[in-house]
């Protein structure tokens, strides 16, 4: 990828003539000229000369004009609602050029480049993550490629129909019934034509009878069929939307880490219910209405033309426009409607909010403040609410009128040639005037599903995005699966960043031996858990490697590595379900003797039968309430139990009574017996029995020893250890 | 552990490098006399303060403490750092002598970006984003607005925050004091 965006002219024929013959080396344009009004900027890095211009016209004029060999670094300030892009020159930040959040992450990068450049090393390429679709430029929405307006939806709308290709036999049954049902139910009109013609003409009572029954018939086969094509109809859509959600989880659970950086819990959510549940409404009623409606519009123009070809084409005249407005009011229903939602949304979430937080609102008296918040946003309910139904109420009659007014021409005009004793009878009047009536319903409605398509179009586009999206297990999974993981493991020269052109942890190395405990420290931020997220996988180092038992981790089988991994977080999290469950959560074959006795040595044994339900109480968010001691207590009996090779401790910073915290001290140092363990330690005790201390600073390794040599090499590690002293002498004292 | 009870009147001196676990001094503000602070340049250009005789302050960060509802009350005037300490709170800031009112200005125009809207010329909705066209103080410019609703923040009753699809954020201080073409198309927009 080039290291350079494209230069405008004007701007190029100035570098030109600031730095003759030059490569251009770096060029990004900004969006905020020096007065920080919006304007364009460009920063240039030309051979040797860093070049801020001013597109002026079709020329440039240039605002800054330094030698690389001044700049030391390149930096970026941030500032509120954007950022400045600056250099270091003898010690002094000397600002280049602004930028707004808009380009934030251009900046980033160019700041990457410009240091790298001013070291002399080589210039990292620009990595434009913008979201915006590649062809047409819109901006799209989290991290999505699905373009609205871009979707190839010939090919999205096949894709989709392959996962209907199972059910294909029922599709076809589905496709059937409907020709028939609509059949049937066209056959009413027509044998009202045949009573007004040929029954009451003829006074004869025999063919009435038969001609009721048939028309009993019709509409009784019609509605059975009806009922037969939405029963399997929606068994199919459901079914097929089944098989993608399953589809789309199954995935979701194997997708990188870096994957779910990038997009918030709430959009992956929002894919799985919003998206699929937008892809089953089209597939299971979508797709079957449209059909039908095709069908319908079809069979009904078809028996018009049949009657009479001259007063159809007179009655369908203003079949367009009748539909042209519909849609219209169709849009701006749905504008209304829209609006009225967004304010339940917010009436909601307002009365939600404050009756979750009813203790502190009594605690603080503030009802009367909250009655009134409530209040406002009640009126605001109320306007919309009776803006949406009196337009609703308005518009409907209005478009019922319009559609009345096609059989007024039929009633008129048909009436004219019976009058006029024309090719025309009283029973082929009716019959028109039933059919006209069946005709406008099915045309609203495929107009509306016009619009409802590219909806469908763009969730499906989605979910098939996230079913593309690089798997873990895909990249780099590694096979080779050892009889045993035995626990030595080494960091060698590890380089790695969230974002690549921001490292976090760099040139990192170290090894601990198998069965070692390694105490990590350092103030919040500098890296702690970085090297713990390494360790566990979920990222993939940058550069170097780190190595278990010798192996690479690239090069270990992935399920099996994470299956011999164990942990104990700061924050205890237990799932939803019983004491026991959560304990054998690593290992769903354990007997119930084995999670007690898990639960015996982490000190959690005596609590759990003290309870009411003892180990099948529930706990997790439907559940009971465990104190955070103990569900510290029972993450320890999860950990003990999985048995793990490497373990992985962050030790709760949580206070806990000292009865409780010698428990739980206990249940650890039990617990981290014989196994490698990475400890991000809070304790003096937990530093002290390390094996060996690991002090990262600002993303590398600035001190590596024992507590003991640590303490006497009066560095970083040292003056920690003394704030830690002091607060902690503090936090006894307090109690 | 870290978050232990502090005591007062515990000194900093033993920790220089703390910021988290700090026993720090009896926390209250300090509020800087506009007499006291003085803001100018130094020979080869930096902005430098001095708190009467008793610092001085290369290159300091001066930011709003209210910059929404109160940006001109307390201003900020920390040490250049992005983490370093507030040296104090000033209030009061227009009575500083001119040339450090100016540079104060200066920095306030520098750091705070946000636009405010001043009209709205069009809007129209296509393919599930909205895009406007925001006549701000900073100039025109072509916004994209996206999933709307977890972009706006209601201030009170009539100030509303827009944050675009690309991070930038518009304030309309007053929603009232728009222009009747605009407030119809916030309307439609929110």
């Amino acid at each position: 990828m080039p290291t350079a965006q494209e230069l405008p002219d004007g701007v190029r024929q100035a570098v030109a003539r600031a730095a003759p013959g030059s490569e251009i080396r770096i060029a990004a344009a900004s969006d905020l000229a020096a007065d920080r009004r919006f304007g364009e900027r460009w920063f240039v890095l030309a051979g040797e000369r860093v070049l801020v211009l001013a597109p002026n016209g079709s020329d440039a004029e240039v605002t800054v004009d330094l030698p690389l060999s001044d700049i030391k670094e390149a930096e970026c300030e941030v500032l509120v609602g954007g950022g400045m892009l600056q250099a270091v020159i003898k010690g002094r930040k000397v600002d280049l050029l602004p930028y707004t959040n808009a380009l934030a992450e251009r900046f980033g990068t160019v700041r990457g480049q410009l240091d790298a450049a001013a070291k002399g090393k080589p210039i990292p390429p620009a990595r434009e993550k913008r979201n915006r679709c590649p062809s047409c430029g819109l901006i799209l929405g989290e991290e999505t490629r699905a373009c609205p307006r871009c979707v190839r939806k010939g090919a999205v709308l096949r894709r989709l129909l392959s996962y209907a290709r199972p059910y294909r036999g029922l599709l076809w049954l589905v496709g059937i019934l409907m020709l028939a049902g609509t059949t049937f139910g066209l056959a009413s009109p027509y044998i009202t034509k045949l009573v007004l013609d040929e029954a009451f003409p003829h006074r004869n009572g025999v063919l009435l009878a038969w001609l009721v029954i048939a028309m009993a018939a019709s509409s009784v086969l019609s509605t059975l069929l009806g009922i037969w094509r939405a029963r399997v109809g929606a068994w199919v859509g459901g079914r097929i939307s089944f098989d993608i959600r399953a589809t789309l989880y199954e995935r979701l659970q194997w997708l990188s880490m870096r994957y779910f950086d990038r997009h918030p819990t709430g959009a992956i959510i929002s894919r799985l219910t919003q998206d699929s549940g937008g892809v089953q409404d089209f597939l299971a009623f979508g797709l079957p209405w449209i059909g039908s409606n095709v069908v319908m519009v079809g069979g009904v123009t078809a028996m018009v033309f049949y009657i009479n070809w001259k007063l159809a084409l007179l009655v369908l005249i203003p079949a367009p426009f009748v539909s042209y407005f519909a849609l219209h009011v169709w849009h701006k229903m749905h504008l209304v409607y829209h609006r009225f939602w967004y304010r339940w949304s917010r009436f909601y979430a307002i009365s939600a909010d404050a009756l979750s937080r009813v203790k502190i609102i009594k605690a603080f008296s503030q009802q009367p403040h909250e009655i009134n918040r409530f209040a406002v946003r009640n009126a605001d309910l109320f306007g919309a609410s009776v803006f949406a139904e009196q337009t609703w109420g308005t518009y409907m009659p209005l478009i019922g009128l319009l559609i009345g007014s096609g059989s007024l021409l039929v009633w008129y005009f048909g009436g004219l040639i019976i009058v006029g004793r024309g090719p025309m009878t009283v029973g082929d009047l009716i019959a028109f005037l039933g059919y006209l009536g069946m005709l406008y319903g099915p045309l609203n409605a495929l107009t509306q599903g016009a619009q409802w398509m590219p909806r469908a179009l763009t969730a499906a586009e989605r979910i098939f995005e996230v079913l593309d999206a690089e798997s873990e297990s895909e990249k780099g999974r590694g096979d080779v699966v050892p009889d045993n993981i035995r626990g030595e493991v080494e960091f060698r020269n590890v380089t790695f960043g969230y974002e690549k052109h921001h490292p976090v942890l760099k040139d990192v190395s170290f090894k601990v031996e198998r069965g070692h405990m390694l105490g990590l420290v350092g103030k919040s931020g500098a890296g702690k858990t970085t090297v713990i997220n390494l360790l566990c996988r979920f990222y993939d180092v940058d550069e170097g490697e780190i190595l278990v038992d010798g192996v690479s981790l690239r090069d270990l089988d992935l399920s099996f590595y994470r299956g011999r991994l164990g942990a104990v977080l700061q924050e205890p999290f237990l799932f939803s379900g019983t004491i026991a469950e959560n304990i054998a959560y690593g290992r769903p074959d354990a007997t119930m003797e084995d999670i007690m006795a898990a639960a015996k040595v982490a000190n959690a044994h005596d609590f759990i039968v003290n309870k009411a339900d003892g180990y099948d109480e529930q706990v997790g968010d439907q559940g009971g309430r465990l104190s955070a001691g103990e569900k510290q207590r029972v993450c320890i009996a999860r950990a003990i139990l999985h048995d793990p090779a490497i373990l992985i401790l962050d030790e709760a910073t949580a206070s806990v009574d000292l009865e409780t915290e010698a428990q739980i001290q206990e249940a650890v140092a039990r617990l981290i017996a014989g196994r490698t363990t990475f400890a991000i330690a809070h304790r003096l005790s937990t530093l002290r029995n390390a094996s060996n201390l690991l002090v990262v600073d600002e993303g590398k390794v600035a001190e590596f020893g024992t507590h003991e040599e640590l303490e006497a090499k009066k560095g970083v590690y040292q003056r920690l250890l003394e704030i830690h002293r002091k607060t902690s002498m503090t936090t006894a004292l307090g109690r | 552990m870290g978050d232990a009870e502090t005591k007062i009147g515990e000194t900093t001196a033993a920790a220089p490098e703390a910021t988290s676990a700090e026993a720090g001094a009896a926390p209250g503000l300090r509020y800087l006399e506009p007499s006291q602070v003085r803001v100018f340049r130094t020979e080869n250009g930096q902005v430098r303060t001095t708190i009467g005789d008793e610092r001085s302050i290369i290159a300091p960060r001066f930011l709003r403490a209210c910059p929404l509802r109160d940006p001109d009350r307390y201003i900020s005037i920390r040490e250049a750092d992005p983490n370093g300490k507030e040296v104090g709170l000033l209030h009061r800031w227009r009575q500083l002598d001119r040339e450090s009112r100016e540079l104060v200005q200066a920095e306030l125009d520098r750091r705070y970006l946000y636009p405010v809207l001043r009209r709205i010329v069009s809007s129209k909705h296509v393919f599930g984003v909205t895009i406007c066209v925001f006549e701000t103080d900073r100039g025109v410019r072509e916004v994209t607005l996206r999933d709307i609703r977890d972009n706006v923040i209601y201030l009170g009753s009539s100030r509303i925050l827009i944050t675009d699809a690309e991070g930038n954020r518009y304030d309309i201080p007053d929603v009232d004091a728009l222009d009747a073409t605009s407030r119809a198309l916030l309307t439609q927009i929110l």
